[in-house]
């Protein structure tokens, strides 16, 4: 009882909580650092880049770094460092594309069949477990390649196999809430499931909705890179990161560069993410405010 | 917990950098043994049966399982175009050129011990027409085989063929054992699409598919025992793997390495670089039936939007020459009066405006079994992006791509062609004749009348100085109305381990080793 009211209470999120629990992780806080950066450098991809990212200079073609090409160029002479800037427009909007959809579906999904229970519950608890029974990556694999290779359709194979995790989680919280005395209590005053979803279901379920998204984001974007290293994601020209490791796998006996700096983009960015989700967890874990 | 979380960050870290530093998966393999040649080849063979294979790739295996009537020349180590019997002892032609006879060479074994006879002759032949696939359009229609005695077989031809000796050491024209024609009511074709069931030096041995092919010493081959007792392709797809294979002694030939690779291996110890002059051409085709592709001048608004220099200095190192028409340097017929495209920004947009095809789109098709396709393929989509074309790359596997040739269900796409006989026939009959649609070789899909019958024309005529003239004028039509983008004209580099000794270059005879010679 004491740790549901916790959790009803921790909704309205409390910033001034979270900056001290950040000031007291300095993991979290690196985490945090990294992911603000890769943002800023993403967002204004187009002040940062020195190049076109798709223009080709077949001469200059797979020049090691320079003041002219900051991270050298690739195959045809484009400019690697610009490719990365945009390829993380790619690779970052994946991410929060497929947390998005795949947390809104199946926080949606997950709160009716918690409330509603009975056979609408059955029904979409078991679609979810038949999602769950089939390896997630073989799954993504499936479903990427028979909607066609592109990095949208990627998006959403990894969206859909992503959202059994946020019903089984908004579902467990629902059932949890659902027979909460002030939820009973509002039933009695006659209140619809509508409101009963609104005003007490979403907001306990805010939080580890949020925790599990922040870590999802790491995750997916090193799936986003991986349909795009085996070509069923992003296609030529587009700058992407898992794209550019792949192509740059030929050359990567003499030209280092070519995959090493859209891969350690991959790495930093998925780092960033994952050591800020992880802190986030830690925070908004019940069981971790103790200590 | 914090432990925990802790060893999860690092082990994501960890993988994170594994999966960037491992480049791709490749096989490990022991060093390959004396006894044993190990080719890397980027992608699998597609069918093993010669009635149906129009792939050099598929050849590596074939060509050494099989023996055809004619093969060609070596002299003193260097391959010729010139041909010489193979399975026949002598032959002779009628005066007017119509029917041949030849008589076979005794002691020939196909691997089951049956010996090679005039039976098996006729059998592969009019197997061949019957299946009537490209390989059975090297030679006229209407042939008729008859069998004259055990020994002798006679063709009778429709009509006159200026290259019918040199059609005959081509892939298609194996000698296939008739027994195969009991495996199933297919005329064997399932059968051998997989198998081999030939009278070559070697046979198959084991094929899995996408990862091996094993060959094995014919054991009733009629010619010497050859010194290699095993020929191992192994399929690896990417081209640094191939490399590091082949310079940790894993494999003895490396195919197909983009220029930059084979530079950084000329210097390394153990390593032969060896260099041929082709007649190998890399051109795009533009499927001529589709829009926009079907108005000439948006064609040629192509052809002098692609910046083919920027593509041999760069992509090739300057290892390249442009074409210049299709038939390409050093082959007999060439006519340098044509029209050369080359790069003129402000003229190929004219044409696009004046074809009204501003803003179309294209797809565009390649595979990764060539390297130099895919640098190729994205040169072209920005070279024709800037006029105002929007090119849709599609990265497909070699055979799901070759497929689509042969349906015409695509823009544009990468090819290379090599001739399989030193005549212009094979740039022009093969390109333009509109009955070779698709795979067959017309990959343009272009149709012309007065083509069909200057090639046609030219085909019957023995007489070169008239063929000559006829193809001046079939090169000069088809670079008018650019049927395909003629890119370059490419030597043929590949690399070997330096005690792999005794192979034979024969420019009609590329990704094809001459094996019961060769040694290590």
């Amino acid at each position: 009882m004491a740790e549901a009211q916790s959790t009803a209470k921790r909704s309205r999120f409390d910033f001034g909580y979270f900056g001290y629990q950040l000031k007291r992780s300095p993991l979290t806080m690196v985490g945090l650092i990294m992911v603000v950066l890769v943002l800023i450098v993403v967002i204004f991809a187009p002040v940062f880049a020195t190049h076109d990212p798709n223009a080709i200079d077949l001469r200059a073609r797979l020049a090691p770094p320079s003041m002219a090409h900051f991270f050298g160029t690739d195959e045809v002479g484009r400019d690697i460092y610009s490719r990365i800037l945009f390829g993380g427009r790619q690779s970052i909007a994946v991410g929060f594309f497929v947390v998005f959809l795949a947390g809104l579906t199946g926080t949606v999904l997950g709160a009716l069949s918690g409330l509603i229970g009975g056979r609408t519950d059955t029904v979409i608890m078991r679609l979810m477990d038949v999602v769950l029974s089939v390896p997630s990556l073989a799954l993504i694999l499936a479903l990427a390649a028979a909607l066609g290779p592109s990095l949208v359709n990627a998006a959403l194979a990894i969206a859909i196999v992503r959202i059994p995790f946020y019903v089984r989680l908004v579902r467990g919280q629902a059932l949890i809430v659902r027979e909460m005395a002030y939820v009973k209590a509002a039933h009695t005053f006659r209140a619809g499931r509508l409101h009963i979803l609104r005003w007490h279901i979403l907001p306990n379920t805010l939080s580890p909705v949020i925790v599990q998204g922040t870590l999802d984001l790491g995750s997916t974007i090193l799936l986003a890179s991986a349909l795009s290293f085996i070509g069923l994601g992003a296609q030529q020209p587009t700058a992407e990161w898992g794209a550019m490791v792949a192509t740059g796998r030929n050359y990567i006996l003499d030209q280092w560069w070519y995959s090493g700096f859209p891969g350690f983009a991959i790495l930093f960015t998925a780092t960033g993410f994952n050591l800020f989700g992880d802190g986030v967890r830690d925070m908004l874990d019940p069981r971790q405010k103790a200590r | 917990m914090m432990n925990l979380t802790l060893s999860r960050r690092v082990f994501l870290a960890g993988a994170t950098a594994l999966s960037v530093l491992a480049g791709g998966s490749t096989a490990t393999l022991a060093a390959a043994p004396a006894d044993t040649l190990v080719i890397a080849k980027p992608a699998d063979p597609q069918s093993l049966d010669p009635a149906v294979t129009m792939d050099n790739n598929d050849w590596t295996v074939t060509y050494p399982a099989y023996q055809r009537l004619m093969k060609y020349e070596t002299k003193d180590g260097k391959g010729l175009t010139s041909v010489t019997g193979d399975l026949a002892d002598s032959w002779e032609a009628s005066e007017d050129g119509l029917t041949w006879t030849f008589k076979l060479k005794d002691g020939q074994k196909f691997d089951d011990g049956t010996a090679v006879d005039a039976n098996a002759v006729k059998f592969s032949f009019d197997r061949l027409f019957r299946i009537g696939q490209g390989p059975s359009e090297a030679l006229p229609s209407g042939v008729e085989v008859t069998v004259v005695d055990p020994m002798t077989v006679s063709f009778k031809l429709g009509e006159t063929y200026a290259p019918f000796l040199y059609a005959l050491a081509n892939n298609g024209a194996a000698i296939v054992n008739p027994k195969v024609a009991e495996q199933g009511d297919d005329d064997g074709k399932a059968y051998l699409a997989s198998n081999t069931a030939g009278s070559g030096p070697y046979r198959l041995a084991n094929w899995e598919r996408g990862q091996t092919i094993t060959m094995e010493p014919n054991p009733h081959y009629g010619g010497d025992k050859p010194a290699i007792d095993k020929m191992r392709i192994v399929i690896i797809g990417e081209a640094s793997a191939r490399r590091l294979q082949l310079e940790a002694g894993d494999v003895d030939i490396a195919e197909a390495l983009p220029e930059d690779q084979l530079e950084a291996l000329e210097s390394k110890d153990g390593i032969a670089v060896q260099n041929y002059p082709s007649l190998r051409v890399t051109y795009l085709y533009m499927n001529n039936q589709k829009a926009p592709l079907d108005n000439a001048d948006v064609r040629r608004a192509i052809s002098y939007a692609v910046d083919y220099e920027g593509l041999i200095d760069g992509i090739l190192n300057g290892n390249g020459k442009q074409m210049h028409g299709p038939i390409p340097d050093g082959m007999w017929g060439r006519d340098e009066s044509v029209i050369q495209y080359n790069r003129n920004v402000d003229k190929a947009k004219e044409l696009l405006a004046s074809a009204g095809a501003d803003g179309a789109e294209i797809t565009f098709l390649y595979s990764d079994v060539d390297p130099n396709w895919e640098p190729i393929a994205i040169a072209t989509q920005a070279n024709l992006a800037e006029i105002g074309l929007n090119v849709k790359l599609e990265k497909l596997a070699n055979a799901t791509m070759r497929e689509r040739f042969d349906t015409g269900d695509f823009g544009m796409a990468t090819g290379n062609w090599t001739p399989d006989f030193a005549d212009p026939y094979m740039f022009t009959s093969y390109w333009f004749d509109s009955d070779r649609h698709g795979l067959a070789g017309n990959r343009s899909w272009y149709t012309n009348e007065k083509v069909d019958e200057l090639l046609r024309e030219a085909a019957l005529s023995s007489d070169q100085a008239e063929r000559e003239k006829l193809y001046a004028e079939v090169q000069k039509i088809v670079t008018d109305e650019a049927a395909y983008v003629y890119l370059f004209q490419k030597d043929y580099r590949i690399a070997m381990r330096d005690n792999v000794e005794g192979f034979v270059f024969n420019p009609m005879l590329l990704d094809i080793y001459n094996i019961a010679g060769m040694s290590k």
